[in-house]
């Protein structure tokens, strides 16, 4: 499977700083005040990519079910600090409860894929558990952080109606109902587009690389629908446990609308 | 007259830097119990509070004797309703922002809309059937401030707290809307209205209590 793939040296790899350097160039030239980013961006790539190199490199050594989901873990938490950070509709947010919706979803989905679809030989594989539990964290984050985004955004212009309903002895869950169709609806926009062009504009990376390793492109494809699917399955259920879950935290125990929610992110 | 509803020493600060005001107050059933205060002094806060929109330092409100903390929020709020001084329309027609309450399942579980009764209130409120069609996004501030009234009214509250309702509207509207919530007050037993307002001679109305505030200390008269 892997026979036609053509590997990449260190001077090679070295060579393709240039392209970089070229970016740099047009930033520079047009002062778009990016080129300390670029070089922050490239030696974070570099040192980022070598470590995790060698951290999976020793995973799947090991093949430990422990180990992965230990790392998986780590991936979830990482995961649920940056979608958190993204959102600057939200003034405070807990992690915690990022994270738990990104596990639950990743795991639902991904146990889904790796024991009933793929079914490696064991079942917990790390060649196989951390790339496709990572392809759906990568794509749930980006979904929770729009969704939570956008959950707070709406109920912040929204907020009359939402103590209007209220007045009239709403429940917090009737009084914002729409706002959280909104915010799911916006986070799954972003697969749901990518679902409609796969293919036809764009050749995910995933397939990409399976081609560049040399894999047959037949089997590419029917990994990469895999992938597709669980995807778009992992960040509908992600979208839904996270905003199902903060929606409360927008009101007081008596179930009026908490003044700090209309606030933005210092 | 019975007492209805009672404000026992509920102390509150409009706003950061401001200090404490300390409000009580009784309303008879059928009454209106009018707040008055300098602007800026807590009056639309105060009213707030009384729907539980907003929590106070402390205090306690009854309704007909029987503490508020004894009510669920929800439930609270079917019976005190909080009618905003910026009335509030929903996309859709005027119709559907009057049905729109009966919809919600603490309302939809005491009664149904009642469209013949809608279109009377609106009626009395110098409003024609033809605003029913209408889109409620496109309504003046004075029509909006009506039909805003017209849907508080008919999920018939057991207190309908009024925060400036005759702010946008002429002398005319103005006067059409106090004779129909002081009518709306009597209609059924068990009814009563706060109400905040600048304009209008609110001491002219039948069964008025005055509660002012904006002092660190508020009482009725």
């Amino acid at each position: 499977m892997n026979s036609g793939i053509v590997p990449i040296s260190d001077v090679q790899l070295a060579l393709s700083v240039i392209l970089v350097l070229i970016a740099g160039g047009i930033s520079a030239m047009l002062r778009l005040g990016l080129l300390k980013s670029l070089a922050w961006g490239t030696v974070r790539t570099f040192v980022q990519l070598t470590f995790i190199g060698y951290v999976l490199k020793y995973v799947f050594s090991a093949n430990n079910l422990w180990i992965i989901a230990g790392l998986i873990v780590v991936m979830c938490f990482i995961a649920a600090r940056a979608s958190v950070q993204r959102t600057p509709n939200v003034p405070s947010y807990p992690v915690a409860l990022a994270f738990w919706s990104l596990l639950a979803s990743t795991v639902l989905v991904g146990f889904v894929v790796v024991r009933i679809i793929i079914n490696p030989e064991p079942w917990y594989s790390a060649r196989i558990v951390i790339p496709v539990f990572g392809m759906i964290l990568g794509n749930s984050m980006n979904g929770i952080a729009l969704s939570l985004d956008r959950l707070y955004g709406e109920v912040k212009s929204r907020a009359d109606e939402i103590e209007t309903l209220l007045a009239f002895g709403a429940t917090p869950w009737e009084a914002v109902r729409g706002c959280v169709r909104e915010a799911v609806r916006s986070g799954m926009t972003p697969t749901v587009n990518s679902l409609m062009v796969v293919g036809l504009v764009s050749l995910p990376g995933m397939m990409t690389g399976q081609i560049l390793g040399g894999a047959d492109p037949h089997e590419a494809v029917r990994y990469q629908i895999v992938v597709m699917l669980m995807i778009a399955a992992a960040v509908a259920i992600g979208c839904l446990l996270l905003v199902g879950l903060s929606y409360k935290k927008m009101f007081t125990p008596d179930g009026a609308l908490k003044p700090e929610v209309c606030e933005s992110k210092k | 007259m019975a007492k209805l509803f009672e404000i026992k020493d509920i102390v509150f600060s409009p706003g950061p830097g401001k200090g404490r005001i300390r409000v009580s107050g009784i309303l008879d059933e059928g009454s209106i119990m009018a707040v008055r205060g300098p602007s800026g002094s807590g009056k639309t806060t105060l009213l707030r509070i009384l729907a539980r929109l907003r929590e106070p330092g402390e205090g306690q409100v009854l309704l007909e004797g029987r503490m508020w903390s004894e009510f669920a929020p929800v439930a609270w709020r079917r019976m005190v309703h909080y009618a905003a001084q910026k009335p509030v329309m929903f996309n859709g027609k005027v119709g559907e922002n009057l049905s729109m309450p009966f919809e919600l399942a603490a309302v939809q579980g005491d009664m149904a809309f009642d469209r013949s009764r809608a279109m009377a209130y609106l009626k009395r409120l110098c409003l024609s059937e033809s605003i029913l069609e209408q889109d409620a996004r496109t309504l003046s501030g004075g029509e909006a401030a009506r039909v805003a009234l017209v849907r508080a009214l008919i999920v018939e509250p057991r207190i309908l707290l009024l925060d400036e309702p005759l702010a946008a509207l002429d002398a005319k509207a103005a006067s059409a809307v106090m004779d129909l919530v002081s009518e709306w007050a009597v209609e059924e037993p068990g009814r009563g209205i706060v109400l905040v307002s600048h304009t209008g001679d609110i001491s002219a109305l039948p069964r008025v209590t005055i509660v002012e505030i904006g002092t660190e200390e508020g009482g009725s008269r």
